[in-house]
């Protein structure tokens, strides 16, 4: 892989990409064998119906989709922009995959992109692949997306007719806090595996990603406004908000 | 599509062939069973427990064999293991503020205790040599021989069909994100920090409006050419002797580390 030529976005422009100061990805050797086995268990219950829902949703379109899908994530990834609060972040975009692709699809592309980062470029650890997955994937992208729909949901309820304004709301407070919750994740884990502390664990891993999240935010609502404005068809729909548009175009 | 896949062949600094020529104590054991005993490698040092450290020498030792038949570039490796291991920082906050018996050195609210110590080298440990053993399979093996490897240990070829069309378009993709991000430079992206993510948003929205097209054009050009779902070949191995003995040492050298720890 090209890694070395990827440069960050921003103040340090031509600068080489810069690693979190915390990261998300846990590597072996930091999670004990019970949480790794309640985590596997999880993700792979993930992975086994996200499989079966995406095959039934896109049939023979589910290979070159999620794939290129999986790799637009990897690449979002890569770029680096300012947080507020005066450093640089990147994306990590599982409320975004959500937003776009659904629960399903969204939580595969992202299992997917875990699966490389691990398998190919040793970003996090091989057996604790299934706690990134369940943090990141079933937390991050599957309830960040239940997150944004039930918050979208609920303005939109209020406001009649705007769309737009549900979609942004639900966006930000998703991916904020899903960023957040994953984070509080991980400390819990380290500190159930006795790694780290639970209060010295949530107190770094959360405060730094309580701006983190907000970055997070920013950027997702900014493209997710983007393809509203320029293809809103591609945003995902769930089928019961298709048959309630349906039936009220045919009530007009 | 085909040049960016030449392109990508290049990255691999050996192919199989050279491979074998060049390391003559190379056992030439089957890729899956190679990704097997990584697997199994890693899997044991993921669960020694903390404080362990004959285990992890042991461990440490067998690797330097295997590094020893199959040399890779040590620089490289070195490299990627520095990258790789960001996560200790966290590791090192856990030690510092850590209580626990047998204090050594207090400073206000920081003190490094005896505990924190153990935890610390033993996670440390674990994290090097599990990324020792991952860093020589993917150093060592080609990409689709990996994945490969991966369907022939029963992972889902739904699966494996789709981490590997991620792989291929990848390159091609952060390509597609340079040249946005070049192109956003060169008209003044600089400006402040609100517009900088104003643009970066806009360039990852605009990526996955390209994206959605592109695996859209992807699946017509896939079924143009006779495309109808994944194929389930059953591709299983049949095992030779020498993949027999490789998995059998493994297997053996594992289940020793763990055990020399009560025997010494």
């Amino acid at each position: 892989m090209m890694l070395s030529h990827l440069f960050s976005i921003g103040p340090t422009i031509g600068q080489p990409m810069s690693q979190p100061i915390v990261a998300m990805h846990i590597p072996d050797g930091f999670l004990n064998v019970p949480v790794m086995l309640v985590a596997w268990i999880f993700s792979i219950g993930l992975l086994a119906i996200s499989l079966k829902k995406v095959e039934a949703d896109y049939q023979d379109r589910a290979v070159p989709l999620m794939g290129v899908c999986a790799a637009f994530i990897f690449a979002a990834q890569m770029i680096n922009f300012p947080i507020p609060g005066g450093t640089s972040g990147h994306l990590l975009g599982g409320t975004l995959a959500g937003v776009l692709l659904g629960p399903w699809a969204g939580s595969l592309v992202m299992s997917i992109v875990f699966m490389v980062q691990a398998l190919i470029f040793q970003d996090g650890g091989i057996i604790a692949l299934g706690a990134n997955i369940f943090n990141m994937g079933l937390i991050g992208t599957f309830g960040g997306y239940y997150l944004f729909r039930t918050i979208r949901n609920l303005v939109d309820r209020q406001q009649s007719g705007h769309q737009f304004k549900g979609l942004v709301t639900g966006t930000a407070i998703a991916s904020w806090l899903s960023v957040v919750i994953a984070a509080a994740l991980v400390a819990v884990e380290l500190a159930i595996s006795g790694t780290v502390p639970l209060a010295v664990g949530l107190t770094s891993m959360v405060g730094w990603h309580l701006m983190i999240g907000l970055g997070e935010a920013l950027v997702t609502v900014s493209t997710v406004t983007f393809i509203w404005r320029s293809r809103p068809d591609l945003l995902y729909t769930s089928s019961r908000q298709r048959a309630e548009t349906l039936s009220r175009s045919a009530l007009r | 599509m085909l040049h960016s896949h030449d392109h990508h062949s290049h990255h691999y600094a050996h192919s199989p062939i050279q491979q074998a020529a060049s390391t003559p104590l190379s056992l030439n054991v089957a890729p899956a069973i190679q990704v097997l005993c990584a697997l199994i490698m890693v899997l044991a040092i993921g669960v020694t427990p903390n404080g362990h450290w004959i285990t992890g020498l042991i461990y440490g030792m067998g690797i330097a064999i295997v590094l020893f038949i199959r040399p890779v570039n040590l620089t490289k490796l070195a490299q990627r293991l520095a990258v790789e291991s960001v996560f200790v920082i966290v590791a090192v906050i856990g030690l510092l503020f850590r209580d626990g018996e047998g204090v050594l050195w207090q400073w206000g609210g920081l003190k490094i205790t005896v505990t924190g110590l153990v935890v610390l080298g033993s996670v440390m440990g674990k994290l090097w040599l599990s990324l020792l053993v991952m860093n020589l399979l993917t150093m060592t093996m080609p990409i689709p021989v990996l994945l490969q490897s991966l369907s022939i240990l029963k992972i889902p070829p739904l699966l494996i069909a789709i981490l590997a069309s991620m792989h291929r378009y990848l390159e091609l993709l952060i390509d597609e994100f340079m040249t946005m991000r070049r192109a956003a430079i060169a008209r003044n992206l600089v400006a402040g920090k609100r517009w900088q993510r104003l643009v970066v948003g806009n360039m990852i929205g605009s990526l996955f409006i390209r994206t959605y097209d592109r695996g859209d054009r992807i699946h017509q050009a896939m079924l143009s050419r006779g495309y109808q779902g994944v194929i389930v070949n059953q591709t299983s191995v049949r095992l030779r002797r020498r993949d027999r003995l490789a998995l059998l040492i493994t297997i053996l050298f594992v289940i020793f580390g763990q055990l020399a720890f009560y025997l010494v």
